[in-house]
């Protein structure tokens, strides 16, 4: 740091600190707008508050419960347990005689659940592990990422299987398993953020006024990186619903009688076979729903907070 | 390069170190047992029964055993769950299978994804381009355990084309699909990533001045083109790699291939600590060496790098 | 005869805000042997020049007008028969060595396959002539460094094998674009006698890009200053520095900086580079001209003169 920027006065920082935050107002609303005229993405957040209003409300809807088994279609599911609007089956009943809609409805509730919570935990927990490393730099950074680099070796599954095996499969254990598991998300690029930004005046300055590490990070720093951390969120949140149905087909995800997007679909894979194909075409369209909208507002979230590419 | 090769060796035992100090905790203290069941055992016959597998000793000491077989004898132990069968037996029958759909799928993903990526970028904004920025965004959202399914529907149940499980032998009508539904998304990832890749070299003032020698276009691509353009899609194999041992797993239970996917997954199931431990061990030994491989496929390709290893 | 004969080009680019005119109505010769220098601000086309007549412009560019050589229009020629110009009969040196260097290739191979190319040499052949090439651009322990890659070498050995690229199958005609704009300025002096020494040596005629007229002083016998894309005064070197005619061309004189006079103060240009987007219909240098009169804004000035010929509408002793 030159001599000269330390003869300047505090109020001078603060007022080049206000320049350098790009969490100004204009910053969103311009990112706002740029979105709202991305057609694909706009539709695609109308879907997927509709994806969550079903896995809300769509239970209300239901005249069967998630797992009540109809006798009166069970052994007769190939030709009985279709979706009809007669027997209140709307998407007709899986295997073993239960509504396949409230399972749905259960299973969107599930994937979307743990998608958006583990997903944004994750980030969460790269970002600040990517800030850190990169904020102090040398030996904190140096254990980070070496770290980082052997977890990314390692095909996760191994880890997830284990650990799901072994400590069981409720709804809260997935969750913690899923952070665990994605702690690297964002990581890599925060921590590149960091780096850039932490020589910048507007930091020097609130490191002359006194204020602490740990401060200058949250109050500082990560305004100014939120963008980046919103379109990882984005990307991480897909994948994580990705990974929660895979390890669901391999039927070590969630426990029966929840379910899930993944654990419907391996039922429908299974006993497609038996020509009962509503059991795998329902939970796969609202998981490539899911993974559509997802996609596009993922790609419209990037063309809108970091525009430089266009 | 042997030097470096060397040395690369050198850094996996302590990671593997790691990782079967802390799976093998991680295991035994976790509660449960191979021999819990609903019905439990009597206490002598538990006792017998955990004296024959070792399982009486303290846990460090059952560690050290462990860890002195694997280096001396190569003897991962024996199954828990799978009577009469060593972890040793599991791999040598499993493993084959999945390294050879696995093997066909690599190929897949290279030999299609390669050049699908070339022809778009050289067709830049025409129908092909789009097409496969298509695929691509198709091959994101259908991951192979919704591609498989649709697969067998299609190629088994409506058009019998190809048999929708089982490996009869590793015979070629058995591999495909396996192949095929594994490596798909990454295929149009390769393709996307080498067709932006490709479109960046061919601007590059090298490319220039190629140009500038009066040679023609096909030898510019063949020869100065295609080397830069590859380096990006080799890195992101690495990771590609990771994800396909992880498909893998999905790949083996889908399709009953006999892998050791399904004994992983068994394994999970009975609480096999041998086995889940010795597939662990096979798992990561595995992504270290393809990782290796390229490493030593970049330098090769990079002289700058080349030069400092 | 000419050796290259440009008449009325005119360089375009589609860009995402209309068109960008890089290039307006240019007209000069080079015959053989000729060395002529075209001097400009970045942004004066100067480099786009070269380009179009290597068939080298960007893909969004579009070419007017004739680019003769040997009688051959380049700009419709097509790639087959441009292919067997390119490098055989008009080498071109680029600015940048770190990068028009492919970093993948052994400089053997990159020097050897464009005699392998244009006089199908054997690869053996190839070596011999591709170290006497390296040797003639002074590359010391050549033979030793013929399987070298291009990031072996430091920036002014670079540049030498790009002159070696560019000489390897003796052309008739060089292209230099700013040929030692990346060096530092003593490896600069030495890349220009090399230049010239070959020159003298193959009787070569040289188009010499730059922005420094320092470097085109002790160079080329002719001189060509653009400005915004517009040649504004072409004339033997040393007449232009004598008497420059042009107020472009006295500005950037007076921007050179003088050893005899170390008092002397650098006079800037004042203004800044013209707006392309639309093609000229004034003077472009009109706006930063401190003789300009009204006229200057409205009228298209004409090349006119003949041994000096200059592109202003006021007579030169109205000049400051």
């Amino acid at each position: 740091m030159s001599t000269a920027k330390k003869q300047m006065n505090a109020p001078a920082y603060a007022e080049a600190a206000a320049e350098e935050m790009i969490t100004s107002r204009s910053f969103w609303a311009d990112a706002r707008q740029r979105f709202l005229k991305n057609r694909m993405a706009v539709v695609s957040v109308l879907m997927l508050v509709l994806l969550v209003l079903f896995a809300i409300f769509g239970h209300s809807l239901a005249q069967w419960s998630y797992e009540e088994i109809d006798w009166n279609v069970l052994g007769k599911v190939k030709t009985e347990g279709g979706p009809t609007l007669a027997n209140g089956h709307y998407f007709g009943v899986d295997e073993l005689g239960r509504d396949l809609y409230a399972r749905v409805v259960q299973g969107s509730q599930t994937s979307l659940l743990v998608g958006f919570l583990a997903g944004t935990a994750s980030v969460i927990l790269g970002s600040v592990l990517g800030a850190t490393a990169g904020y102090f730099g040398g030996r904190t950074d140096q254990i980070i990422m070496g770290a980082y680099t052997i977890w990314l070796s390692i095909p996760y599954i191994i880890f997830f299987v284990v650990w799901q095996a072994f400590f069981g499969r409720s709804l809260t254990q997935m969750i913690l398993v899923i952070i665990l598991v994605n702690w690297t998300a964002g990581l890599l690029i925060v921590r590149g953020q960091v780096m850039m930004l932490k020589n910048r005046e507007f930091v020097d300055a609130a490191r002359m006024l006194g204020m602490s590490d740990f401060a200058i990070i949250f109050k500082h720093l990560m305004p100014n990186i939120l963008w980046v951390i919103v379109i990882y969120t984005s990307i991480v949140i897909p994948e994580v619903i990705m990974m929660e149905s895979l390890v669901s087909f391999l039927g070590v995800g969630i426990q029966e009688p929840n379910t899930s997007w993944g654990a419907l679909i391996s039922e429908g894979a299974r006993t497609m076979t038996f020509g009962t194909l509503w059991q795998l075409a329902f939970p796969a369209a609202f998981f490539v729903i899911a993974q559509v909208s997802l996609y596009y507002i993922g790609d419209g979230l990037r063309d809108a907070l970091d525009p430089k590419d266009r | 390069m042997l030097n470096y090769t060397l040395r690369r060796l050198f850094t996996v035992v302590p990671t593997l170190l790691v990782l079967i100090v802390f799976s093998f905790y991680l295991m035994r203290l976790a509660p449960g047992g191979p021999f819990t069941s609903e019905k439990p055992l009597p206490p002598s016959v538990m006792a017998n029964v955990l004296e024959r597998y070792g399982m009486d000793e303290p846990l460090h000491v059952q560690l050290w055993t462990y860890i002195k077989n694997i280096v001396f004898h190569f003897d991962f132990g024996p199954s828990f769950s799978q009577k009469d069968r060593t972890v040793n037996d599991v791999i040598a029958q499993g493993f084959p299978v999945t390294l050879t759909y696995g093997f066909w799928s690599a190929v897949f993903v290279l030999a299609c994804g390669i050049p699908l990526g070339i022809i778009a970028a050289l067709r830049h904004n025409s129908f092909w381009d789009y097409s496969m920025t298509g695929l691509a965004i198709f091959s994101q959202i259908f991951p192979n355990f919704v591609l498989a399914p649709i697969m067998v529907l299609l190629f088994t149940l409506s058009w019998g084309l190809l048999p929708g499980g089982g490996w009869n032998g590793g015979q070629w009508e058995y591999i495909i699909m396996p192949a095929v539904a594994l490596g798909t998304s990454y295929m149009a990832g390769v393709a996307r990533l080498t067709r932006g890749s490709f479109l960046e070299v061919m601007n590059s003032p090298f490319i220039r001045t190629a140009r500038a020698k009066g040679l023609p276009e096909r030898t510019i691509i063949i020869r100065h083109a295609l080397k830069p353009a590859l380096l990006p899609t080799l890195t992101y194999m690495g990771p590609v790699f990771v994800y396909m041992i992880t498909g893998s797993v999905f790949i083996d239970v889908f399709f009953s291939t006999g892998g050791i996917g399904q004994d992983f997954i068994d394994g999970a199931y009975s609480r096999d600590y041998s086995m889940l431990l010795g597939l662990a061990i096979l798992y990561s030994v595995l992504t270290f060496t393809l990782n290796l491989l390229l490493d030593l496929a970049y330098a090769w390709i990079d002289p700058k790098v080349r030069s400092k290893l | 005869m000419s050796l290259l004969s440009v008449n009325n080009l005119n360089i375009r680019f589609r860009t995402g805000d209309g068109y960008v005119h890089a290039v307006n109505d240019v007209s000069f010769d080079i015959a053989k042997g000729q060395k002529l220098a075209v001097v400009g601000e970045s942004g004066s086309g100067k480099s786009q020049i070269a380009m179009s007549i290597m068939g080298l412009l960007a893909n969004n560019a579009e070419a007017e007008g004739e680019v003769l050589y040997e009688g051959q229009n380049l700009l419709t020629l097509p790639s087959a028969k441009l292919n067997r110009i390119r490098a055989k009969d008009i080498g071109i040196i680029f600015q940048d060595p770190m990068s028009s260097l492919n970093p993948y290739m052994r400089i053997e191979r990159q020097l050897g396959e464009v005699v392998e190319q244009h006089e199908g040499l054997s690869r053996s052949d190839a070596r011999k002539r591709v170290l006497e090439v390296m040797e003639a651009v002074q590359i010391p322990d050549a033979k030793n460094r013929l399987t070298a890659y291009p990031h072996e070498f430091s920036g002014g050995m670079r540049q030498r094998i790009v002159i070696a690229m560019a000489l390897i199958c003796k052309p008739k005609l060089i292209l230099a674009d700013e040929p030692t704009t990346a060096l530092d300025v003593t490896v600069q002096a030495q890349i220009m006698s090399l230049l010239d020494e070959i020159q003298r040596e193959l009787g070569t005629a040289v188009m010499l890009i730059t922005h420094d007229l320092g470097v085109v002083a002790g160079f080329c016998e002719d001189t060509l200053v653009l400005y915004g894309g517009r040649v504004m005064e072409a004339a033997p070197t040393l007449d232009l520095f004598d008497a420059p005619g042009h107020p472009y061309t006295r500005g950037l004189l007076r921007a050179v900086p003088n050893i005899s006079d170390a008092s002397a103060s650098l006079a800037a240009i004042p203004g800044s580079p013209p707006n392309q987007t639309r093609a000229p219909v004034a003077c472009p240098f009109a706006p930063r001209c401190v003789d300009a009169i009204p006229g200057c804004h409205q009228t298209l000035p004409e090349l006119t003169g003949d041994r000096q010929q200059r592109a202003c509408i006021r007579p030169v002793e109205e000049l400051t």
